[in-house]
């Protein structure tokens, strides 16, 4: 497949690594991966706080550099900008267009679930990790079950990630609970951010994991500052440096 | 304009649409009724006596009796030694009451009981201990089929009572025995 | 100026979090009952299919609230209970003085109702000369301390056992130092007993009003609103106009779930149906509206009117459990006060009292989509130029900022520099809420677009 790679402001500017991987894990797959110009913002700061006249300008020149863009998908490796993408794209452009592009718009653990599985991996994992069940990913995309939904089971990060020989997926205390970043959360509700940061890093490093492992970036950098300042005997993985690295 | 007319003209504008009402088709739990109502009004801090019937709860009443305890009963067959007083307020001193229930909900272990049958109304919560009776075969499964069988006429009163009360206000532990009774003991007749 | 700013929710939390080994007692308590409720919940196989039922049946009642409280009110007239309509709080307590005061009540009982506190019914009554007794445990005990409830179903949930034991012993007489939960009940039970049986009329708040039944059901697990109701022959319910439900059947779908989702046990220890007064008594229900009317006109935050003040979102809700329900800002906290509560709240600091993470509405027994609604206010806020924070002076930077790839890449490039180069004690003072709390980031080398550029491009 010919797949555009959504790399969110976050990834590009503060964690290429993850992007690194993410194209790296796609090619050996055998996608043709190609990275469209021109991407800034997809507005989720401001629109989280509920301005969205502050937000057009980013959502539309970030859905304008996939409009048009010849691939069968555009994958993301970051849910909580996949998701704010999708809702403020609709917000601001109702055309076929913008459509089109919602349409192809995928979260990278979906798409290696539901379109691309992995067929083998070449090279073990041999660590234990502790999964961050992220909120977006979680709640709003269909990542896995909650814990609050009763009833029938479903997760697709660890189906994604229980093929890697050796590894051992375990998960931490209050599985889903919210690792408190929020976006300007963080910045407005310091004190409850950091305690609810404080907890999460705890929660994983009591695992004995290695890694902490999750699909959302913005959750990993907030507990990855959190493990440094707790000097906690663990380390964050965004689940593409995992995946790639048993490819 | 009347607080109600303003009210109700407020509401002929609303903002969600039209719903219809949904169909109530939830599969009851129906193996083993008098195990499950068993299971949950242990859980709620109640005892079910399954076995002695009437006879056993009329033994039992009579032991609290002699113990010099204040028994009021309800239930036709069973006596106790205080009549129903003239004011609620009198029964303030009263030990244990026995009370007819009309029928139990095994999801729950909650009994219906309805003021035809308390006297005054009160005599369920003022009581410090409480006996309930019930019929075996008068247990339901669950909240939607007690809906279709209790007995709340107009004008009347009518409480499902699921064990003793209780509270967990302080720190969260449970406490038995609030209020109302600080006990129940359930009897099949 | 500074009033407004110690009243903003982050500054209330901040405080609250600097005693952290209370905030872990506070998180730990509420989710244990979470943990309660999940066990409870999952103990019914249909309890999803109970939530869709739920839900679809409160919009129904919704989308026909005034043809329902019409069936009520006449059903209610048919079977002797008098019934009052008020359109706002201060309307609901002078209805509730008259009714009072007419028969000459010196002393009124009063079982939980989060609508009595919304109106500010005690101080109003008890201004008029009218002793108000709350009979609730926990809210008994924030009466005697002078304090709002902060939970709606465990109002007291903040204080340790050791305070309500001091409390109690200068209020009613407990012996000093003692903090067993058993002893502090049972004192509480003799105390209020004799309160109950010298009370000259009771009011309770309402769970659930039937309309085609004209009747009222009143749950507790401690029996305070029966024991208030049927002693005094004077008792009153109030209700907002929310709690109406077509019929016994929706009535008990909510009582498979109330109990379930808000403590973790299958029933209150009572549910309690009153269709009309005691022999020789008198019974008033009334009729509150109080903004309710003018949320049902937002599409949005019309789906808060299904709350049936479970809890639930309370328990679960991650900045509730470390900032606490004193917080808020309002007589509710919690989710579902954001919900109803955001609009009027001065500080227009509530609704970012939440990371939207979207565990109340997957735990909410109606799905009222709480993330949703809070999201939503915010938006309202926004658009009402009330945005806390400083939020209207920065949002146009960043949302500039965010929209030029130039400015981005510039300034990051940067920042990249500065945090790789400068001591981290340098930068700290800099990065505000970021570097108080956490460490900062390590610095990549270049921006993944570089990369791209250089091995792909």
């Amino acid at each position: 497949m010919r797949i555009a790679l959504f790399i969110p402001c976050l990834v590009n500017q503060m964690m290429p690594d993850v992007g690194i991987a993410t194209l790296e894990l796609l090619e050996k797959l055998g996608h043709q991966v190609i990275l469209p110009k021109g991407q800034t913002c997809c507005g989720q700061p401001m629109t989280n706080s509920g301005c969205f006249n502050e937000a057009k300008k980013t959502t539309l020149k970030l859905l304008n550099a996939f409009k048009g863009v010849e691939c069968d998908a555009i994958v993301c490796p970051a849910a909580s900008c996949l998701v704010a993408a999708k809702e403020n794209f609709h917000e601001f452009d109702s055309s076929p267009e913008a459509q089109a592009v919602i349409d192809k718009l995928y979260e990278l653990t979906e798409f290696l679930h539901d379109v691309s599985p992995i067929p083998a991996f070449s090279k073990p994992f041999p660590h234990k990790i502790s999964l961050q069940m992220s909120c977006h990913g979680i709640r709003m995309l269909d990542l896995a079950t909650p814990s609050e939904q009763m009833g029938p089971r479903n997760n697709k990060v660890e189906a994604v990630l229980a093929q890697i020989p050796q590894i051992e997926i375990v998960y931490p205390d209050r599985r889903d609970e919210c690792c408190g970043f929020g976006g300007t959360f963080a910045l407005d509700e310091g004190a409850v951010s950091g305690k609810m940061g404080k907890d999460k890093a705890q929660a994983h490093a009591a695992t004995g994991a290695a890694y902490a492992v999750g699909f959302d970036p913005s959750c990993l950098l907030h507990i990855d500052g959190m493990i440094k300042r707790q000097k906690l005997p663990i380390q964050i993985r965004h689940i593409a440096q995992v995946l790639n690295a048993a490819l | 304009m009347s607080s109600k007319d303003y009210i109700l003209n407020a509401l002929k504008s609303s903002g969600i649409a039209p719903q219809a009402m949904p169909v109530f088709n939830v599969a009851p739990r129906i193996d083993d009724l008098v195990g499950q109502f068993e299971t949950n009004l242990n859980t709620v801090a109640g005892t079910l006596h399954r076995e002695g019937g009437l006879t056993a709860l009329q033994l039992k009443v009579d032991e609290l009796i002699s113990q010099g305890l204040q028994i009021i009963s309800m239930v036709d067959a069973i006596k106790g030694n205080r009549e129903v007083t003239a004011t609620a307020h009198e029964l303030r001193d009263i030990d244990y009451a026995v009370i007819p229930g009309d029928l139990g909900v095994a999801e729950n272990g909650a009994i219906w009981v309805n003021n035809k049958n308390l006297g005054h109304r009160v005599t369920p919560f003022i009581c410090e201990n409480l006996f309930l009776v019930i019929e075996a075969d008068t247990i339901v499964a669950n909240m939607h089929q007690a809906a279709s069988k209790v007995t709340l006429e107009k004008g009347e009163f009518g409480t499902f009572i699921a064990g003793p009360s209780k509270t967990a206000d302080i720190e969260q532990a449970l406490v038995v025995g609030a209020h109302g009774a600080c006990s129940l003991n359930v009897y099949l007749a | 100026m500074s009033n407004k700013n110690s009243a903003v929710h982050a500054k209330k939390a901040e405080i609250f979090c600097q005693d952290e080994a209370r905030v872990d007692w506070h998180s730990k308590a509420l989710w244990t009952v979470r943990e309660k409720r999940d066990r409870a919940a999952g103990s019914l196989p249909e309890w999803e299919q109970l939530r869709q039922i739920g839900s679809e049946m409160k919009l129904h009642t919704l989308t026909n609230l005034g043809q329902y409280l019409e069936e009520f009110e006449k059903n209610c007239l048919e079977n002797g209970i008098q019934v009052h309509w008020a359109k706002d709080g201060a309307e609901h307590n002078r209805i509730v003085h008259k009714i009072l005061a007419d028969k000459k009540v010196k002393k009124l009982v009063k079982s939980k109702s989060m609508l009595t506190e919304e109106c500010h019914l005690n101080p109003y009554l008890e201004g008029h000369g009218i002793e108000v007794i709350d009979t609730d445990l926990g809210e008994r005990i924030i009466q005697l301390a002078g304090q709002p409830p902060s939970h709606i179903v465990l109002p007291a949930i903040h204080l340790k056992r050791g305070e309500v034991g001091d409390l109690f012993h200068e209020k009613i007489g407990t012996e000093a130092g003692a903090s067993d939960p058993f002893y502090l009940t049972r004192a509480a039970r003799a105390h209020l007993r004799e309160q109950f049986l010298s009370a000259d009329a009771a009011m309770t708040g309402v769970n659930m009003a039937v309309a085609d039944k004209g009747a009222v059901v009143v749950c507790t697990n401690e029996g305070n609103a029966d024991m208030g109701a049927n002693l005094p022959k004077l008792q009153l319910h109030s209700m907002g106009i929310d709690k109406v439900v077509p019929d016994i059947d929706s009535a008990s779908t909510l009582l498979r779930m109330l109990a379930r989702n808000a403590t973790g046990q299958p029933v209150t220890t009572y549910s309690s149906f009153y269709r009309g007064p005691q022999e020789g008594g008198e019974m008033h229900v009334i009729i509150v509206d109080n903004g309710r009317t003018d949320m049902l006109k937002d599409k949005i935050l019309a789906e808060s009117l299904k709350c049936i003040r479970c809890g639930g979102c309370l328990n679960t809700c991650p900045v509730y459990r470390r900032s606490g329900g004193h917080s808020y800002n309002y007589t509710i906290p919690g989710p579902i006060g954001i919900a109803v509560g955001a609009q009027s709240d001065d500080t227009n600091s509530i609704p970012w009292a939440c990371t939207l993470c979207g565990s109340c509405s997957y735990v909410c027994p109606t799905k009222v989509p709480l993330d949703k609604i809070i999201h939503h206010h915010r938006r309202l806020k926004a658009e009402a130029g009330k945005l806390p924070y400083g939020k209207s002076s920065y949002m146009p930077l960043v949302g500039n900022f965010m929209a030029s790839e130039t400015m981005l890449n510039c300034s990051m490039s940067v920042a990249r520099t500065a945090l790789k180069v400068l001591p981290g004690s340098l930068l700290k003072p800099f990065s505000g809420a970021w570097g108080k709390y956490r460490e900062l980031p390590t610095a990549p080398n270049s921006s993944f677009e570089a990369w791209f550029k250089k091995n792909r491009g």
